[in-house]
C-alpha cells in the first residue's frame, strides 16, 4: 500500500515540473500584459514602462520562470499586479469561499443522489424510476450556466429568497454568528444549482450499479438466507453498489479547490474560479500561474486519493 | 460482465463529455457577453480616463428595439420630488463584472472599480469646474504667483481625518514623497513629475536604498510654510497645471509614516480600514464585494444626511434587475445598451445621463513607432498617405447611422477629437465631412484614384491595386456589425478594405499590434480605437510626436506647434487657449490622422427616493453629503 503511494507521488513530481512550465510558457504566448489595461492618457507612459522593467515583464521568458521558481520553492508565488498583494495571501482569502461552495455543493449532491440513485436501482423499469431517469437525461442536457441563471432568475430575483451575489451580506463582522449565516445563506443558490446539475452522473451511476448488483449471486445467496428485503438492499446491494461513487470522491474533492468558473461568474460568487478567469483577463500572470499550478496539483493529488480510496474499499484492484 | 460495464461507462463518459463540450461552448458565450459589458471592457474598448473607467459599458448596444434616444432627453441633475427623511441608507451599486481590486486609496489605485469605492470616504484637496479648471473653493484654496509657477496653498482649519487628526500640510507633501519614492508600486509618478525636484529626489532615495518615504532627502519644490501652508513650485507654468494638473489627494502621515513603501498599498491602512476627508467613513470592507460606510459628522462641509451608504459590486448582467428591486438606489454608471431594453420597465427610476469624456474613432497608420529616438516615424509611402483617400473615406460612412441603428441615439455622430464633455475648448463651428458618398467619389476621382481595370474597386493613381487592411476589436454583439458596416461602406465608393486576419482582434492583441509596445504590425492600415480623454483637455499624450500612444505615428510641424502653444504660458489665458485648440481640431480635420466616429452618454439610473444627486463629474463628488431619500425603502416600480 504504502509503497505504492510512494510511488504514485514520485510519479507526480515530474508532473508538476512538467506541468508549471508548460504553464508559465502558455501565459507567457498571451498577448499583453498586466499595463495593457493602464493605456490611459492621464497616466505617463514613461511611468508604465519603468514598471514594466521593474515588475521583470522585458526579461526572457527563462529568466521570468527562474525567478518564479526561485520564489515557489521558497513559498513565495509572488505579487499580484491587480491587486498589489501577495498572491498566496489573495488565494487564501478567495480559497475559503470556494471551499465552502464545494462542500455544501457536494453534501446537497450526496443528498440528492443516494435516495434518488437507490429508488430508482430497487424499483428499476417502474414510473419512479423512469421520472428519475428523466430527470438524470434533462440533467446531462442542461448546460450548467443556462441553469444557473434560471435559477438566479427565479429564486434570486421573482421569489427573492436568496441573495443574488456577493459571498457575504455587507457589513458583517468575520467570525460572528450572523456572518456565517449571510456566508450559508449566499452559498445556498449557486451550490444548489450546481448540485441538482452535477447530482445526475453520480445518479445514474448508483442506478445501474444497483441494477447490476441485484442480479449477482451473492444476492440471490442472501435471499435464499432469508434476509429481509430491507436488509438485502441496504446491507448487500448498497454497499457493494457504493464502490464507484467511493471511488469518485477523490476526483470530487479536487473540484472543492478549483470552484467552478461558470458558477461563480453567474453568481458574481468570489472564489478561485472567478479570481482565475478575471486574472486571465487582465493579465495578472502572477495569479494565473499560481492558480493553474494549484489547480493542477489538485488534480494529480485527487486522482491519487481516488486512487488510494478505491484500492482501500475494492482489494482487488490493488497494484502488487 | 465486464464488457457491459466498460460500454456502460462509455456511455457515461459519452455524456459528460457532450456536457462538458456543452458548457465549454457556453463558456465562450458566457465570457463574451460579459466583456462587453464588464470593467474589462474599459479596456475593451478603450482607455478610460481613471475617474470614468465604466464608461465603454455603452460598447454593446441593443440590438431589438427602434426607439431612438437623444443625451438631450437626459438631465445630469436628479429631480427632487418629496420630503426628505431624517437619515436613511443609501444601497450603492457599483457596476462591474469583477470585484474591486481594493486598493482603497487616491494614491494607490489605478483605475475603476477602486475609485467608486473611494470616492464616497474620500475627497481630492481642490475643486474644479465644469472645464476641468481649479476653483477656489476645496479644501484647500490657493494663491498663484505672476509667473503662475509658484502655488501657496492654504488647507482649510476645519478639515480632519476620520481618526480625528487634522489634515496638514505634511499629509499632502507625504503623499508626493511616497509616490516618488522608488519602491512604490503605484503608477502616479507621472503625475508630480510638474513639481521641482520630483525626479531628484527620487534618484536619491533610490542611492541610498531608503525603506521608507524621504529618508534620503525632500522635493526640492515642495515648502512647508505652516502646518496648513503649503508652496509648491512647478517646472513650469501652464494651464495643464491649472487643468487638474496638480497631485490633490493627500495621504495621513500619522498612519503611513510606519510602512514601507513597498508596502504601503498591501497594507491595512488602504484594505482594511481606510481612512480619509469624505463624508463618510468606512465601518467595514468585505474584500472584493462589497463596502460600508457610516456618515461622517465631521465632515468639513457639514454632516451628511444620510446615516451611511453600503456599496456592493453588481455584475452588469444583473445591474437592471437590481435597480427594479430596489435592491440597489444608484449606480456608478449603467451599461447603456441595456438601457433600450429595460426604461419602460425601471418606472422606480430616473435616468440621469451627461456625454462621457471619450470617442470612438478610425484612425490611419501613416508610419511607424521609431524606438531608438523615442518618436513616431511617418512613411510617406503608406497606403493611407494620401489625405484625400483618408478625406474620402471620412465622407463614406454615416455614423449618425450607427449611433442610431447599433445604440439607439446614446452614441452619434463626432465632429472633432475634443468632445463636447470639454464644454470650453470644444468647437462646434467646425465643419467635419459628414456622409455624402458622391463627395466621397468625387474626391477620389479627383485625386485620381480610378477604377482601371473595370472590376468596381479603384486603383491609386499609379495604377496599382489598393487593398487596406482593417483592424478592430471584439467585445460586443455589434462589433462585428459595425466593421461590416464600414467595409461595406468603403466599398461602396470603390475603395477595398479586408478585415485585418479575417477576423476581430481581442483586445490585448488589437492594442498590441496597433503598437502599445511601439511595435506596430505593418499589416494594419487603418483600425478602429477609442479613447478616454483626460481631464486636462491637452491632447498631447495621444498626438504628440513622441508619445507612443500617438499610434497613427502622425507628425507635422503645425501639429506639434499647436500641441506646444496649448501647454505654453500664453495660454494661461482661456481665450487664447480655446484659439489654439479650435485651430488644432480644424487642423486634425484637414490632416486626418484619425476621424472620431462616435461620441457617448454615459447613463445614471438614480432610484426616485433619493434627491440631490447629480453626475456632473465637477459636482459628483462634492455633493454626496447632501443626498438625501424620501423614504426608508427604495421606491419600487
Amino acid at each position: 500500500m504504502w509503497k505504492f503511494i510512494v510511488r504514485r507521488l514520485l510519479i507526480t513530481f515530474p508532473q508538476i515540473v512538467l506541468l508549471s512550465i508548460l504553464i508559465f510558457l502558455m501565459s507567457q504566448f498571451m498577448p499583453g500584459d498586466a499595463l495593457t489595461g493602464m493605456l490611459d492618457p492621464n497616466v505617463d507612459q514613461s511611468t508604465i514602462q519603468e514598471q514594466r522593467e521593474r515588475m521583470g515583464l522585458n526579461d526572457p521568458w527563462h529568466i521570468k520562470y527562474a525567478n518564479w521558481v526561485s520564489g515557489l520553492v521558497q513559498g513565495d508565488l509572488g505579487q499580484s499586479f491587480r491587486f498589489k498583494m501577495d498572491v498566496s495571501e489573495l488565494i487564501s482569502q478567495r480559497m475559503e469561499n470556494t471551499l465552502l461552495l464545494g462542500i455544501v455543493t457536494l453534501i446537497f449532491t450526496y443528498l440528492i443522489a443516494i435516495p434518488l440513485g437507490i429508488t430508482s436501482g430497487r424499483y428499476n423499469d417502474t414510473l419512479l424510476d423512469q421520472a428519475i431517469t428523466g430527470y438524470t437525461y434533462v440533467g446531462f442536457a442542461t448546460p450548467l450556466f443556462i441553469f444557473g441563471l434560471v435559477m438566479l432568475f427565479i429564486f434570486g430575483y421573482q421569489l427573492g429568497w436568496f441573495p443574488t451575489s456577493g459571498s457575504v451580506g455587507p457589513g458583517m463582522v468575520p467570525g460572528t454568528l450572523d456572518y456565517w449565516i449571510s456566508k450559508l445563506k449566499h452559498v445556498m443558490l449557486p451550490a444548489l444549482s450546481m448540485a441538482l446539475i452535477q447530482t445526475v452522473s453520480t445518479v445514474q451511476y448508483l442506478r445501474s450499479e444497483i441494477v447490476d448488483t441485484k442480479q449477482k449471486d451473492f444476492i440471490i445467496t442472501a435471499r435464499a438466507k432469508g434476509a429481509s428485503e430491507s436488509r438485502v438492499y441496504n446491507r448487500h446491494i448498497f454497499r457493494n453498489s457504493l464502490l464507484p461513487i467511493a471511488a469518485f470522491i477523490g476526483w470530487e474533492i479536487t473540484t472543492l479547490i478549483v470552484g467552478t468558473v461558470f458558477i461563480e461568474q453567474i453568481f458574481g460568487y468570489p472564489g478561485m474560479g472567478l479570481l482565475f478567469l478575471e486574472s486571465i483577463n487582465m493579465r495578472d500572470y502572477s495569479v494565473v500561474t499560481a492558480l493553474v499550478l494549484l489547480f493542477g496539483i489538485a488534480q494529480i493529488l485527487g486522482t491519487l486519493l481516488s486512487d488510494i480510496i478505491l484500492s482501500i474499499v475494492d482489494p482487488r484492484i490493488r497494484i502488487k | 460482465m465486464k464488457k457491459a460495464s466498460f460500454s456502460k461507462w462509455l456511455v457515461a463518459m459519452m455524456l459528460l463529455l457532450l456536457l462538458v463540450l456543452a458548457a465549454c461552448s457556453g463558456d465562450s458565450d458566457d465570457e463574451s457577453g460579459d466583456t462587453g459589458t464588464g470593467s474589462d471592457t474599459d479596456t475593451t474598448e478603450g482607455e478610460t480616463d481613471d475617474e470614468e473607467g465604466a464608461e465603454d459599458e455603452g460598447d454593446d448596444s441593443a440590438e431589438g428595439g427602434d426607439d431612438v434616444f437623444s443625451i438631450d432627453d437626459f438631465a445630469t441633475e436628479k429631480t427632487n420630488e418629496g420630503e426628505a427623511i431624517e437619515g436613511g441608507t443609501l444601497n450603492f451599486g457599483l457596476v462591474s463584472s469583477s470585484v474591486f481590486e481594493g486598493t482603497l486609496n487616491y494614491n494607490f489605485y489605478s483605475g475603476d472599480p477602486d475609485v467608486q469605492v473611494i470616492k464616497w470616504f474620500d475627497e481630492p484637496l481642490l475643486t474644479v469646474d465644469e472645464n476641468f479648471y481649479y476653483t477656489n473653493d476645496g479644501v484647500a484654496t490657493f494663491e498663484t504667483n505672476e509667473e503662475g509657477d509658484v502655488f501657496t496653498f492654504t488647507i482649510r482649519d476645519d478639515v480632519y481625518w476620520h481618526d480625528g487628526e487634522p489634515l496638514t500640510a505634511e499629509d499632502w507633501v507625504f503623499a508626493f514623497e511616497v509616490i516618488g519614492h522608488p519602491d512604490y508600486d503605484g503608477v502616479r509618478f507621472g503625475n508630480i513629475t510638474n513639481v521641482v525636484g520630483a525626479r531628484e529626489y527620487r534618484d536619491a532615495e533610490a542611492e541610498a536604498e531608503t525603506t521608507y518615504a524621504a529618508e534620503a532627502g525632500t522635493i526640492e519644490g515642495l515648502n512647508i510654510i505652516d502646518d496648513k501652508t503649503l508652496e509648491i513650485t512647478f517646472t513650469h507654468a501652464t494651464p495643464s497645471l491649472m487643468a487638474s494638473g496638480i497631485w490633490e489627494y493627500a495621504l495621513p502621515k500619522h498612519i503611513f509614516e510606519e510602512i514601507p513603501v513597498a508596502e504601503m498599498s498591501e497594507s491595512d491602512a488602504v484594505r482594511v480600514n481606510p481612512i480619509g476627508i469624505g463624508p463618510f467613513k468606512v465601518e467595514s470592507v468585505v474584500p472584493g464585494e462589497s463596502v460600508t460606510y457610516t456618515a461622517n459628522e465631521d465632515y468639513w462641509r457639514g454632516a451628511p444626511k444620510l446615516d451611511g451608504v453600503t456599496l456592493k459590486v453588481v455584475s452588469p448582467q444583473t445591474a437592471a434587475e437590481a435597480l427594479e428591486k430596489g435592491e440597489i438606489d444608484l449606480v456608478d454608471s449603467f451599461p447603456a445598451d441595456q438601457y433600450v431594453d429595460v426604461h419602460d420597465q425601471l418606472t422606480n427610476v430616473e435616468f440621469l445621463g451627461q456625454i462621457d469624456l471619450s470617442y470612438t474613432y478610425i484612425g490611419f497608420k501613416l508610419g511607424s513607432w521609431d524606438a531608438e529616438n523615442n518618436r513616431v516615424k511617418m512613411d510617406p509611402d503608406s497606403k493611407v498617405a494620401d489625405v484625400e483617400l483618408r478625406r474620402a473615406m471620412w465622407y463614406a460612412v454615416d455614423n449618425d447611422a450607427i449611433g442610431e441603428r447599433f445604440y439607439n441615439g446614446l452614441r452619434w455622430n463626432a465632429t472633432t477629437l475634443i468632445p463636447p464633455s470639454h464644454g470650453l475648448f470644444h468647437d462646434p463651428s467646425i465643419e467635419t465631412p459628414t456622409y455624402d458618398p458622391d463627395e466621397a467619389n468625387r474626391i477620389l476621382d479627383e485625386a485620381g484614384y480610378e477604377d482601371v481595370d473595370g472590376d468596381g474597386i479603384r486603383e491609386t493613381p499609379d495604377g496599382e491595386e489598393l487593398v487596406l487592411n482593417f483592424a478592430s476589436m471584439e467585445g460586443s454583439d455589434v462589433a462585428e456589425p459595425i466593421v461590416n458596416y464600414y467595409i461595406q461602406a468603403w466599398n461602396d465608393i470603390g475603395i477595398k478594405v479586408e478585415l485585418l486576419d479575417g477576423r476581430l482582434q481581442e483586445f490585448n492583441a488589437f492594442y498590441d499590434r496597433v503598437g502599445q509596445n511601439g511595435e506596430d504590425d505593418p499589416e494594419i492600415d487603418i483600425y478602429q480605437g477609442a479613447w478616454g480623454v483626460g481631464s486636462d483637455v491637452d491632447p498631447t499624450g495621444l498626438y504628440g510626436p513622441e508619445e507612443l500612444f500617438n499610434f497613427p505615428r502622425y507628425e507635422s510641424d503645425e501639429n506639434t506647434r499647436l500641441l506646444e502653444e496649448g501647454v505654453s504660458a500664453e495660454a494661461l489665458d482661456d481665450d487664447y487657449r480655446f484659439e489654439v485648440y479650435s485651430e488644432w481640431q480644424e487642423l486634425m480635420v484637414e490632416e486626418i490622422p484619425v476621424f472620431p466616429t462616435n461620441y457617448r452618454a454615459e447613463l445614471v439610473p438614480v432610484n426616485n427616493r433619493v434627491l440631490n444627486y447629480n453626475i456632473e463629474p465637477h459636482i459628483n463628488p462634492f455633493i454626496r453629503h447632501e443626498i438625501a431619500v424620501t423614504q426608508e425603502d427604495p421606491v419600487l416600480p
